[in-house]
């Protein structure tokens, strides 16, 4: 199997190797059936060296009969059983601080990180060896390189520098590119805006959200963003990179190109990515990673267009080896020629829709976080929002929706657009829409958190537990 | 199914010699190495080896070699 790099291109120009718009241009486009066999054989490896080496997930795998000779497709990875992030918190609770999912002794390892910690629960801690830590910035490569980023890019990171893995790789992966790295940790958000202008930053990397809290930041300055330096935002940490109206919002406010990744702790980097080509979704790093989804209900793969779970193995890290994890993101996939880039890797069409766990029942309708943030993000001047569900009487459930709006005041249109809109969206089901006092709501620099659950029950009637 | 092997370029097969080399080297030498030549050593393994598993070859997993 060989790759030509293209000589010319479309319009007969030469082009140097460094031309090329992948940074791995031969797996990158590689057809279907030599893509799977390179990942049969990695996956064969793979359970071979957990079988070996990693007690826990080895124990697993012992337990359901599987050995790697006995791999010889890829649906045979639907003989190895899930693993579950309860179950390896359950292992790290007994066995802390990592539990017995280390396929190294700790001393082996040169870097300590841990998951975000912002669902509420106990952060699971992982470690890298220096093999791993390349991998993890490898991996943010192909998005970096893939969105247009190049050598004489200089980025900011809009991140602060902790044990949470985050934009870590980014960083690294930026410094391999021989971008200019900008690590824009422990700063205001007003420095940082400062700082981006005052550099030519040419790429931003930050979570959605915070992406936006920049902007308004510049607005109150007087700093017009969209006439600056900045040419492309690199965007991760929520699903809010890939919903249309949030990403055009911060593409308007930036004046920049703006693209999505996704990845988790879990596996140390980024899983998927968005191409230059922007499809509305993101490239699946298929030589790297195997991806199912599947109907989490009944565990059955779904076709291409239909949302499921997304169950991920990864077999670059082998510190931690990680094989069928559940993650409980909503994904829905889709083949690779949606998109014009030339690559052979599928997409998330919408990137990570949502988690199995993020609906809530409101009278019963289901309520999506995601839904609610793509029509509150279709009006201009919304600043911030927040969803409240509580309890009313003891027995009613309730929904509202906190705007901050610097131009609105009570009883404005806008709030009776929206709230109608939330309702036709909805079932019909009442969805209030309140005014917030300016700088009132939460502002969010990792992963935000806008859905406030203070219900005292939930559940239909008959059906109503106490929280 | 398909051969998942790569015919690589000249410049590709040299680099992975390079880390062919390297490799050998941490396994045979690691202990007699002064840390500035051992530590830089591993740092230059650990980038290799993202180029022998790119080139699609089964570099497996090299935490013996200290990387």
């Amino acid at each position: 199997m060989s790759y030509k790099f293209p000589e010319v291109d479309q319009q007969g120009t030469p082009l140097m190797p460094m031309d090329t718009p992948y940074w791995n241009p031969r797996t990158e486009t590689l057809p279907r059936e030599q893509l799977d066999a390179l990942r049969l054989r990695k996956l064969r490896d793979h359970v071979a060296w957990t079988l070996a080496n990693a007690p826990w997930q080895g124990r697993l795998l012992r337990e359901a009969g599987v050995r790697a000779e006995d791999i010889s497709s890829l649906d045979d990875i639907r003989r190895i059983p899930f693993m579950t992030r309860d179950d390896w918190m359950e292992s790290q609770i007994a066995d802390p601080p990592f539990g017995a999912v280390l396929a190294q002794p700790p001393e082996a390892a040169m870097r300590y990180h841990t998951t975000s910690g912002t669902s509420g629960s106990r952060p699971l801690a992982v470690l890298d060896g220096p093999k791993d830590w390349e991998w993890i910035a490898e991996m943010w490569c192909y998005a970096l390189w893939g969105f247009g980023i190049r050598p004489r890019d200089s980025v900011f990171f809009a991140f602060s520098y902790g044990t949470f893995v985050g934009f870590w790789g980014a960083h690294y992966a930026a410094e391999k590119l021989g971008c200019l790295v900008l690590p824009g940790g422990n700063m205001t958000t007003e420095a940082r805006v400062r700082q981006i202008m005052a550099t030519d930053t040419t790429v931003v990397c930050s979570t959605p959200t915070y992406a936006l809290r920049m902007a308004q930041e510049a607005q109150s300055l007087g700093i017009d963003l969209a006439s600056g330096p900045v040419r492309r935002v690199l965007l991760s940490g929520e699903p809010a990179g890939s919903i249309p109206a949030t990403k055009r919002l911060i593409e308007e406010q930036w004046g920049a190109k703006a693209a999505d990744t996704a990845g988790m702790t879990e596996v140390g980097t980024i899983i998927m990515f968005e191409c230059d080509h922007q499809p509305g979704g993101a490239h699946i790093i298929e030589d790297h990673f195997l991806e199912e989804v599947l109907d989490p209900a009944t565990d059955e793969p779904v076709a291409y267009g239909e949302e499921g779970e997304r169950i991920v193995t990864s077999f670059g890290r082998g510190f931690v080896p990680v094989l069928r994890y559940r993650t409980r993101d909503l994904v829905c996939r889709v083949p690779a020629s949606t998109c014009s880039c030339g690559r052979t890797f599928d997409i998330y069409d919408g990137g990570i829709r949502g988690r199995v766990d993020d609906m809530k029942v409101v009278r019963g309708t289901n309520i999506y976080p995601r839904a609610i943030e793509e029509i509150v993000r279709r009006r201009d001047g919304i600043d911030e929002f927040q969803i409240h569900l509580y309890t009313v009487g003891d027995q009613r459930d309730e929904i509202e929706v906190l705007v901050e709006c610097a131009t609105a005041t009570e009883g404005d249109p806008l709030l009776t657009e929206l709230k109608r809109e939330l309702a036709e969206a909805h079932e019909g089901l009442r969805i209030d829409v309140r005014l917030a006092e300016r700088e009132s709501l939460p502002r969010f620099e990792l992963k935000a958190k806008r859905l406030v659950d203070d219900r005292t029950v939930w559940g239909s009637k008959g059906d109503r537990k106490v929280m | 199914m398909a051969d998942a092997t790569f015919e690589l370029t000249a410049g590709e097969r040299q680099l992975l010699e390079c880390y062919e080399s390297i490799k050998q080297v941490l396994t045979d030498h690691r202990d007699e190495l002064p840390p500035f030549a051992e530590r830089n050593a591993v740092k230059a393994l650990a980038a290799l080896w993202q180029i022998a598993n790119g080139a699609g070859t089964h570099p497996g997993h090299i935490y013996d070699t200290g990387a």
